[in-house]
């Protein structure tokens, strides 16, 4: 059993913008970041079936700031796909645009996969019961 | 056995319904003897027991003898790992969308 992450934004900007920003690898750097540092990941994307690539950041106390993945779809602007793999975990991405009208954009996110080998599999707990229910504990 | 090098994983530990269940019991009193605990299960003494063991070696639970009694507390502090492992996957890219914005944005000038 795996957990699926899936999340919708929306951004005034076109198809084509949107689709450079995420599969070019300069472009790539300048948003998707280390979120516990805030620094850069270098990486050496490529919108190809089948490219190997990685991000890097600082190595953290909980992460060793690598992230290896493979291309898997690239639907040229609608929709893209890799593999994700860090920290032992091995996740796929999607990411699905599509063109609203009136210059905005929805881009759906779906991460699938997430699961703890030993563990996360026996949570029968969506995501935000399970951040709910650790918070109430915590506060304790 | 340190709370910082525990033997067993703290998400092997909350792997199994019943321990997450040993788990809200005890964050809602200060200590419980085994007994206590038990009546809350339909499974036995032993059972119940075999648990939480399973939370001590994970660090989670703490006990201590009180005359013939031994009495359970939570420790809630290994839990952290759990949350900054499942804040990174919605944190990371909720943060990072926002930055995609501000890209799209800059670009647009």
């Amino acid at each position: 059993m795996s957990l699926t992450l899936s999340l919708d934004f929306q951004y005034k900007t076109s198809m084509e913008k949107l689709w450079s920003a995420l599969t070019d690898a300069n472009k790539l750097t300048k948003w998707m970041v280390n979120v516990h540092t805030g620094q850069a990941m270098e990486n050496d994307f490529k919108p190809v079936i089948g490219h190997h690539f990685q991000f890097r950041t600082q190595p953290t106390e909980y992460w060793d700031g690598i992230v290896n993945g493979e291309v898997l779809i690239v639907e040229e602007p609608h929709r893209l796909s890799y593999t994700w793999c860090s920290g032992g975990e091995e996740h796929t991405v999607t990411w699905t645009l599509q063109d609203l009208g009136d210059g905005k954009v929805n881009l759906h996110l779906e991460q699938t996969g997430i699961s703890n080998a030993q563990a996360l599999g026996g949570a029968k707990y969506g995501w935000s019961n399970w951040c709910g229910e650790l918070e109430k504990v915590l506060e304790q | 056995m340190s709370e910082n090098n525990p033997l067993r994983d703290v998400f092997d530990a909350i792997a199994d319904p019943t321990r997450r269940r040993l788990i809200r019991l005890l964050a809602e009193a200060e200590e419980m003897p085994l007994h206590e605990l038990t009546a809350q299960f339909q499974m036995g003494r032993t059972a119940v027991s075999k648990h939480l063991t399973i939370l001590k070696e994970a660090g989670l639970v703490l006990d201590r003898k009180v005359g013939r009694e031994t009495r359970f507390r939570l420790n809630a502090a290994p839990l952290r790992e759990i949350q900054d492992w499942l804040a990174f996957y919605t944190q990371f890219w909720s943060t990072n969308m926002l930055r995609l914005n501000q890209f799209l944005e800059e670009e647009e000038e």
